[in-house]
């Protein structure tokens, strides 16, 4: 029993985070109809970036300013690189966000340096007592925050202008456009939105050992993710992201008594397993619009 | 369209192609002869080095393919290359080898861990070196193997793999993770009296053949052993975790990347583990020490390796510092890089007294070494590369313990031992196969 | 109808078929010619590193083919081409290996026979694959199809049999031609240099292959079905069936690219067939022109010299110290960072890759001295 608590529990940590990730990924491409490959660049800069304010401010702080800091780049590169593109073939741009993801990357990793980064997070690997099972809680931590930024977004697209104004645009932005909306400006948000989520997501991943220069390849985590989800779905996202956490977890904690043969990595491609047995059913994944198609 | 024009087509492409023929470099194969009488072929040259310290002198280029910017061993891969540097440069200083001096400078090249990109650096830099002071990483030094063996040329390995061990062309040098992991389960059953073991590791040479040796071990010493493989990923350990708990062994082989191993340390030990963690040398960094998983880490951790750390007290290491200097964050990849050095400077001086500094003659300086001089850094009879796999290779190893006061944050408790599993050990081929 | 030149007349045509010809222009066939010419004389003129990546490129050039002819022309995104690769490589190495070596072999090195066998399995994977693109479409079967690689990378992590333990790999297929071996150095000729040459050949036939392909009723198929696929349903396409054939076709082609990339190194491990491959292929038709023969071989050209020229770049420009390891942003850094920005640059001020750069300077001196 204590052991399904604690995978479930750690499945739900890890799964906000890749709902974070997610997150990012689809504000872009509600915006932009893109996906961004530049996500796991962002998420390793909002990580090593929380590593050298840690020293001299607290922690909290720290990772607000991160995001922040993470959140300027993205608009810088969305102003400089995708701005221009406008209007050119998707795959084009998503190449492009390649390259940005390349260049960030090298540029962050010098920082890396040749040691682990420690974080100095407060939760270290300190467990709490939940129902008489002992959990992370960093988890509960990854949980909460990511259930209260979630929210905070949500109330932000439901009740504010510019929230209104980023639905509309991705709604139809030629008719959001004509509205008066400025889609430049929602463009910059969003790209800002996802480099903030993406950071505070690497925050979180590098809890518990620090930062290190492979840290960036659980951002691919949130693809399976985002299909699953539903590729212009937000609640979309965080529900496939809880899901796949749990999913993922519970493999890893039952799948080698059960199926041995299957080795230590099967946990690894069950985002994957899973995202391909839903589209079967559901082309458009569990929350994703259906393509109205006309001839 | 004309015949006429057809000729005229070919014509002005083969006119010029075959006015171009000329840069085809010619792979020279006649040895011609170069400073003090030496025969050379490849990579050396009568110019001095680009950054010599005695312009009188010749020059021979070493190649280096390290993992130096995205890869996933950049924190090893630039320090052992800072190293070489640094070692080669006092070579020089102390006047060379054979009337040359050794530049390992020029052919630094980026093979980001993989196995393609290392093929197509190492054929550009080919022509233009006599050995390779570096590769690093074993799918990547596997992928040059059949190449390095027809061209003659010797490769100073940067992995610790048991292949390297029956290779002649790879010039590698203390012991390998198999006899390594035989010797710490030797260890751990003796000072420890551990009844069961179990090797968590990563797929493919380097965990495999950690687990290979741990198994070789527990068998031979009686005790029960498992085998749990895992990824590479902070998020992907929940499995080795969960299998650590639920067996309690008393010993678990860690080979795994730094983060992974903090990872399955700290959450074992919080989730109520209370055994013992041997890693080899890989799977430590001195930056563990500020993370999470610290406490538990020293509680429960030891850390085996090849050789002694950046801080020990012998000739060799002394040399190393004082070569050094005030290096940003000291890191035991200094040290290896260091160490690997010995037994090319060893080839190359014994290839300078036969007048031969060919590829060849290299090689076959290489297969006539019986000893490096280590300068205290191996023990004596280390770096043996003369005679059949099982004579050659070296078998000690050393126990560390994790300590906030050492330079790479570990002290030696067991000096360089050989354990009676690896002493009987009948080493043929690659542990893992 | 059958049409006769007209002397002094070389664009008029009076057949359908002149105009469907391969080479309809005298242009195009100078060109061609030239071209052919230069690349089978290359091996005198170059040293092996860069004819090395040349044949490489020749490779990656067949595999480029085989994307665009499913994402290009058929219109179907496929990040899965690598699984593909994957597939065709070990097809083809478990079928020339050594019978008595470590890992799984059959010893049948004659290289045609792999080479078909590689592209048939692969193949028959991509036709098991097309039902996904049936019900789905643009991204979502882009991500899809990433799983396969995913999936394809465990599956061949487990296999030690196949595979070879996972970071040493096992050696790659074994070329001889009638029996005769062709990676080994010859009396007159280097390894590099003959199997420079029969990628080469290989390339111009399967080019060649393709190129009648896409002006077949097949072609046109797949052009519709990118275009509009419930208009091309209406006028009488079977869809399921042409996505099928387009991604069978694919697949042959990637299966035979995977079979020979490895040739070379002569070792390869599962690892090799990752994300970054399948994003190389994407990224090297969408560099030499989406729906273009010419643009993916073009492609395949730029991005596999493209780590090449930026290792040449740090020497040309004096401001980078030539120090791979000191302090500061090293030369190796900086070449990681110019294949950003010149992945970057290049889609910025040419979406439309290559080709599009080819077909502006052909329309140039098409009307010189003209300018339009």
């Amino acid at each position: 029993m204590s052991e399904l608590v604690q995978s479930l529990v750690r499945g739900l940590g890890n799964g906000s985070v890749y709902a974070l990730l997610a997150f990012g990924f689809v504000i872009i491409f509600k915006s932009m109809g893109v996906i961004s490959f530049a996500q796991p660049a962002f998420m390793l800069a909002g990580a090593v970036i929380v590593t050298y304010l840690v020293t001299g401010m607290n922690f909290f702080v720290a990772v607000l300013v991160a995001a922040v800091l993470v959140a300027l780049l993205g608009m810088g590169v969305e102003r400089a690189v995708l701005r221009p593109m406008i209007g050119k073939p998707v795959f084009v741009i998503s190449i492009i966000t390649l390259g940005v993801d390349v260049v960030i990357r090298v540029v962050v990793n010098a920082y890396i340096g040749l040691d682990v980064r420690p974080l100095h997070d407060p939760w270290q690997l300190d467990t709490v007592n939940l129902f008489g099972t002992e959990v992370q809680e960093r988890y509960l931590a990854m949980f909460i925050t990511t259930m209260v930024l979630v929210a905070i977004l949500f109330v932000f697209f439901r009740y504010s202008r510019m929230g209104l104004a980023m639905r509309a645009a991705a709604f139809d932005q030629e008719v959001a456009l004509a509205q008066g909306v400025s889609v430049g400006s929602v463009f910059s948000l969003s790209w800002a939105i996802a480099g903030a989520l993406a950071a505070v997501a690497g925050v979180f991943v590098s809890t518990g050992a620090g930062v290190d220069q492979q840290l960036w390849i659980i951002a691919l985590k949130a693809l399976p993710v985002i299909i699953l989800g539903g590729l212009d779905s937000l609640g979309g996202a965080v529900v496939a992201g809880l899901i796949v956490g749990v999913i993922e977890s519970l493999v890893g904690t039952y799948g080698s008594g059960i199926a041995p043969w299957l080795g230590g990595e099967f946990a690894l491609v069950t985002p994957y397993l899973v995202m391909m047995i839903v589209l079967m059913v559901r082309p458009y994944g569990l929350f994703g619009t259906r393509e109205v198609v006309r001839i | 369209m004309s015949v006429r024009r057809i000729v005229a087509a070919l014509a002005v492409p083969l006119a010029a192609t075959l006015m171009v023929t000329g840069c085809r470099a010619q792979e020279s194969t006649a040895p011609q002869t170069g400073k003090e009488g030496n025969k050379v072929d490849f990579g050396v040259t009568n110019e001095p080095c680009p950054e010599a310290i005695d312009k009188s002198k010749g020059c021979i280029y070493l190649g280096t393919l390290s993992d130096l910017t995205e890869g996933p061993f950049k924190a090893l891969a630039v320090p052992i290359t800072e190293a070489q540097k640094a070692f080669w440069k006092t070579v020089n200083k102390d006047g060379g080898i054979g009337g040359y001096e050794i530049d390992v400078t020029k052919y630094v090249k980026d093979n980001k861990y993989n196995p393609q990109i290392q093929n197509q650096v190492y054929q550009e830099i080919k022509p233009n070196i006599l050995a390779i002071a570096q590769t690093l990483g074993s799918p990547t030094t596997a992928a040059i193997l059949p190449d390095l063996k027809t061209s003659n040329i010797v490769a100073v390995p940067a992995s610790w793999t048991s292949l390297w061990g029956v290779e002649d062309v790879v010039l590698e040098s203390g012991t390998n993770y198999c006899m390594e992991a035989m010797n710490s389960v030797d260890y751990a059953v003796e000072k420890m009296s551990v009844k069961t073991v179990m090797a968590v590791h990563l797929a493919g040479d380097y965990g495999d053949d950690a687990a290979a040796g741990a198994k070789i071990a527990a068998e031979k010493r009686g005790v029960t052993f498992t085998d749990v493989k895992t990824a590479s990923g902070q998020d992907n350990q929940g499995a080795a975790i969960d299998a650590i708990v639920s067996n309690k062994p008393e010993l678990v082989i860690l080979t795994n990347s730094p983060t992974d191993a903090a990872v399955i340390i700290g959450q074992s030990a919080a989730r109520g583990f209370k055994g013992k963690f041997i890693g080899t040398s890989p799977t430590w960094n001195p930056g563990l020490l500020q993370s999470a998983a610290a406490p538990a880490i020293k509680a429960l951790y030891l850390q085996s390796g090849p050789w002694q750390p950046w801080g020990a007290d012998t000739a060799g290491h002394k040399k190393m510092r004082e070569a050094l200097g005030s290096v940003p964050q000291k890191n035991d990849g200094y040290t290896s890089g260091w160490v690997w050095s010995y037994p090319l400077k060893a080839a190359l001086t014994k290839a300078a007294e036969n007048k031969d500094l060919t590829r060849a003659g290299l090689l076959a300086a290489v297969k006539s070494l019986k000893e490096v001089d280590y300068e205290g850094m191996l023990p004596e009879g280390a770096g043996n590369y003369s005679g059949a796999p099982n004579d050659t290779v070296f078998r000690q190893s050393e126990i560390a313990k994790p300590d906030d006061a050492a330079d790479t944050g570990v002290t030696v408790i067991e000096k360089m031992f050989t354990g009676p599993t690896a002493k009987d050990y009948n080493f043929t081929k690659p542990c893992y196969q | 109808m059958t049409g006769t030149r007209l002397r002094g007349r070389p664009e008029l045509y009076t057949s359908y078929k002149q105009d469907m010809a391969l080479l309809n222009t005298s242009g195009k066939r100078v060109f061609v010619v030239a071209l052919l010419a230069v690349s089978l004389v290359m091996p005198f003129s170059v040293d092996d590193d860069i004819l090395q990546l040349l044949a490489t490129a020749c490779v990656v050039a067949i595999g480029a083919i085989g994307l665009n002819i499913v994402t290009g022309y058929a219109g179907q995104v496929s990040l899965g081409h690598a699984f593909f690769a994957a597939i065709g490589a070990y097809t083809a190495a478990v079928l020339s290996g050594d019978p008595d070596g470590r890992v799984l072999g059959f010893g049948v090195t004659e290289m045609p026979v792999w080479l078909l066998a590689a592209g048939l399995v692969a193949g028959g994977f991509g036709a098991l694959v097309a039902p996904l693109a049936v019900r789905l479409r643009g991204l979502y079967l882009a991500i899809v199809t990433l799983g396969l690689v995913f999936i394809g990378q465990w599956v061949f992590r487990e296999w030690d049999e196949v595979a070879g333990p996972p970071d040493i790999g096992r050696p790659a297929p074994i070329p001889t031609l009638f029996g005769v071996r062709i990676d080994v150095d010859g009396e007159f000729f280097t390894r590099v240099q003959k199997l420079y040459w029969m990628m080469l050949v290989l390339l111009v036939i399967f080019a060649v292959l393709a190129r009648n392909l896409v002006r077949s009723r097949t072609g046109r198929a797949f052009a519709a079905i990118r275009d509009r696929d419930i208009a091309a349903a209406v006028i009488g396409v079977n869809l399921a069936r042409y996505k099928m054939i387009a991604f069978a076709i694919s697949s042959f082609y990637a299966g035979v690219a995977g079979a020979l990339l490895y040739v070379i190194p002569q070792t390869f491990t599962p690892g090799n067939f990752n994300l970054l491959m399948s994003v190389q292929f994407i990224a090297m038709i969408l560099i030499g022109g989406v729906a273009t023969i010419s643009g993916s071989i073009m492609g395949a050209l730029f991005i596999t010299l493209l780590p090449r020229i930026t290792s040449e770049l740090p020497a040309v420009l004096p401001f980078i110290s030539d120090s791979a390891t000191g302090g500061g942003i090293t030369v190796v850094q900086v070449e990681a960072i110019l294949y950003g920005l010149l992945i970057i640059g290049f889609l910025l001020f040419e979406p439309r890759g290559l080709y599009g750069i080819w077909v502006r300077i052909r329309n140039y001196w098409k009307a010189w001295p003209f300018s339009y």
